[in-house]
């Protein structure tokens, strides 16, 4: 099966299970490029478990996953992330013992000085390209209103400071999709109110996202398009008036 | 400064060398990458053979020690072999430890491996001459040189310098480089490194083949300086005196992991050799175990950071001329 044009991602048949639990059921569904797509459905509906075989951190059991129309379906995550997929945690992941510069630097696309017969070369070698990468880890501090925090410790941040540098993070990589997992999860109504805009401001500029995401407001406020989940299968998909028409998705929210 | 002095000191030199290289190899390897190594000491032992075999020359038949493939290298080229055996070493124990492991199990393993090898060097006696080990190991350059013995001490210990330089070289390019950082970020969260195209396996089994090559260089060291090398001397506490002179010193700084091989393993037990025998035989000895066990408790619980902790890394303001470059675009994929 060919995917249409125009989707970045398309994931097909998707299956995943864990011993004898169907994670995952025959999931198909793509990602168009520069929208934020949604991924909704009550717990359990399999939604983390997609995020987590699309970027490489779980193979599937069966399916495919294609990106700009290669198939890069059990690849490990390094090498998906690599093609320009890059993850947030639900659950922050920040480096604590790097300064939240540093954890920037970390995630600077491919970075010189990391192999071993680079940095046997010397700081002349890397520090022109780390300088730059210095900078442009500034820019997003000061997009994001953390640049005093810059060299405190990663792990000594708050909860939503912790929540800004894992976005912050993922966009220092450069990516070409970024997919979300819950990136307003415990964070007070205002910094959830600034992260959303920051969102809407990636999306201006033409950032394709996946979003997993509770909070149907949010999502009917940030989602072009909305793909519900329940027990493991794509049960419908659209913008978000036609899935809230849907009798189905009504059924699988108030059942469970 | 009378003879025996000099002596006295120039010993505790050359081990306070050979302690210095081992802990530098074990903090890139637990204090950077996070590795648990309980294995360390059989990297430095299988140096340590190797160094001795290739200086021994070809065990005779009906000798009083029998060992495998031995060779009458010059010298420096033992201690470069027992670099590269320390580091195919460490290959083959990454290979089923780092590549398929979590972290917890993996530590599991390493101390296993650890205990198997010593059983191994023990039991096979035709490999490493078994119980008894390898004595009479000649010493480098001594017939080419014609100095007194204590001239020779001090060449050595001049020999040991000039290893220990470069071995600071390698582990400072590492950990003040940009692999030293992703190494750190691995160490912190190896699902966010990956997650950011790290190669975390490849990483680590780097580090931990770095921490193999010099851990055999300083094993190789050791035993050209003593002549002797036994199962006695590698057994898996003794990776434990080098895991406290990390922490004590201050874990993932070159030069904090220095000041704790100078502490623990030089200071500290040199120390217990001039206090007077006291208790039943052996006393002195177990209690050396227990104080080494209870310094590495107190400072994971007062101090866990070291003596000299890990540097926090600081950068630069940024010139006029760098803030004016544009910002690369977010949306370029690589």
């Amino acid at each position: 099966m060919s995917e249409p044009a125009g989707a970045l991602l398309a994931v097909r048949d998707l299956d995943r299970q864990f011993g004898g639990v169907h994670a995952v059921n025959g999931a198909s569904f793509e990602v168009p490029p520069g929208r934020i797509t949604g991924l909704i459905g009550p717990n359990g509906a399999g939604k983390s478990t997609v995020l987590n075989v699309i970027a490489g951190a779980l193979r599937p059991t069966s399916g495919k996953i294609s990106y700009r129309g290669q198939d890069i379906t059990g690849l490990p995550s390094y090498q998906v992330a690599r093609r320009g997929i890059t993850r947030t945690f639900q659950i922050s992941s920040e480096f604590a013992a790097l300064t939240v510069l540093e954890n920037l630097l970390v995630a600077a696309p491919s970075p010189r000085g990391e192999a071993l017969w680079q940095a046997a070369l010397g700081k002349r070698y890397w520090r022109p390209y780390e300088r730059e990468m210095v900078e442009r880890a500034r820019q997003l501090l000061a997009r994001f209103e953390m640049s005093a925090k810059e060299d405190e410790y990663a792990g000594n941040l708050s909860g939503g400071q912790k929540r800004l540098l894992e976005l912050m993070r993922g966009l220092m990589a450069g990516p070409a999709l970024l997919l979300l997992d819950e990136p307003m999860a415990g964070v007070n109504p205002s910094l959830a109110r600034r992260i959303e805009q920051h969102l809407l401001d990636l999306h201006g500029e033409g950032l394709t996202m996946l979003m997993i995401e509770h909070e149907l407001a949010v999502v009917e406020r940030l989602c072009d398009l909305v793909i519900v989940m329940a027990q493991g299968r794509v049960i419908s998909q659209g913008t978000m008036a036609e899935v809230r028409a849907d009798r189905e998705v009504l059924d699988a929210y108030l059942i469970g | 400064m009378s003879v025996a002095w000099q002596f006295y000191i120039s010993t505790v030199l050359v081990y306070l060398g050979v302690d210095v290289m081992a802990c530098w190899g074990l903090n890139l390897q637990f204090g950077v990458a996070g590795l648990v190594n309980f294995a360390f000491i059989i990297f430095q032992a299988a140096g340590a053979y190797t160094a001795a075999v290739l200086t021994l020359g070809p065990a005779t038949k009906g000798g009083f020690q029998q060992y495998l493939g031995g060779a009458h290298w010059p010298f420096p080229l033992p201690i470069l072999a027992a670099g590269v055996v320390g580091g195919l070493l460490a290959v083959l124990v990454g290979s089923f430890a780092i590549r398929r492991l979590r972290r917890d199990y993996e530590a599991m393993v390493m101390l296993v491996v650890s205990l198997i090898a010593t059983s191994i060097a023990t039991n096979q006696v035709g490999l490493v001459n078994g119980p008894n080990g390898l004595a009479l190991v000649p010493k480098p350059l001594a017939t080419m040189v014609n100095l007194s013995p204590i001239g020779y001490q001090w060449l050595f210990v001049g020999i040991t310098a000039l290893i220990c330089l470069c071995v600071y070289w390698l582990v400072h390019i590492v950990t003040s480089s940009p692999l030293g950082r992703t190494l750190r970020a691995i160490r912190d969260n190896e699902q966010a490194a990956a997650a950011l195209g790290k190669n975390v396996t490849g990483l680590r089994m780097l580090a931990f083949v770095l921490g193999g090559v010099i851990a055999g260089v300083s094993g190789a060291i050791l035993v050209e300086f003593i002549s002797a090398w036994s199962p006695g001397s590698w057994l898996y506490p003794e990776t434990f005196v080098y895991f406290t002179a990390v922490i004590v010193g201050g874990s993932g700084n070159n030069l904090g992991v220095m000041v704790g091989a100078l502490l623990v393993p030089v200071a500290f037990l040199e120390a217990t050799r001039f206090v007077p025998q006291f208790g039943p035989p052996g006393f002195i000895d177990a209690l050396q175990w227990i104080i080494v066990g209870v310094l590495a408790l107190v400072f994971l619980w007062f101090w866990p950071r070291g003596v000299i902790p890990e540097r926090r890394r600081r950068f630069p303001p940024t010139t006029q001329s760098e803030a004016r470059q544009p910002l690369t675009s977010t949306r370029t994929g690589r």
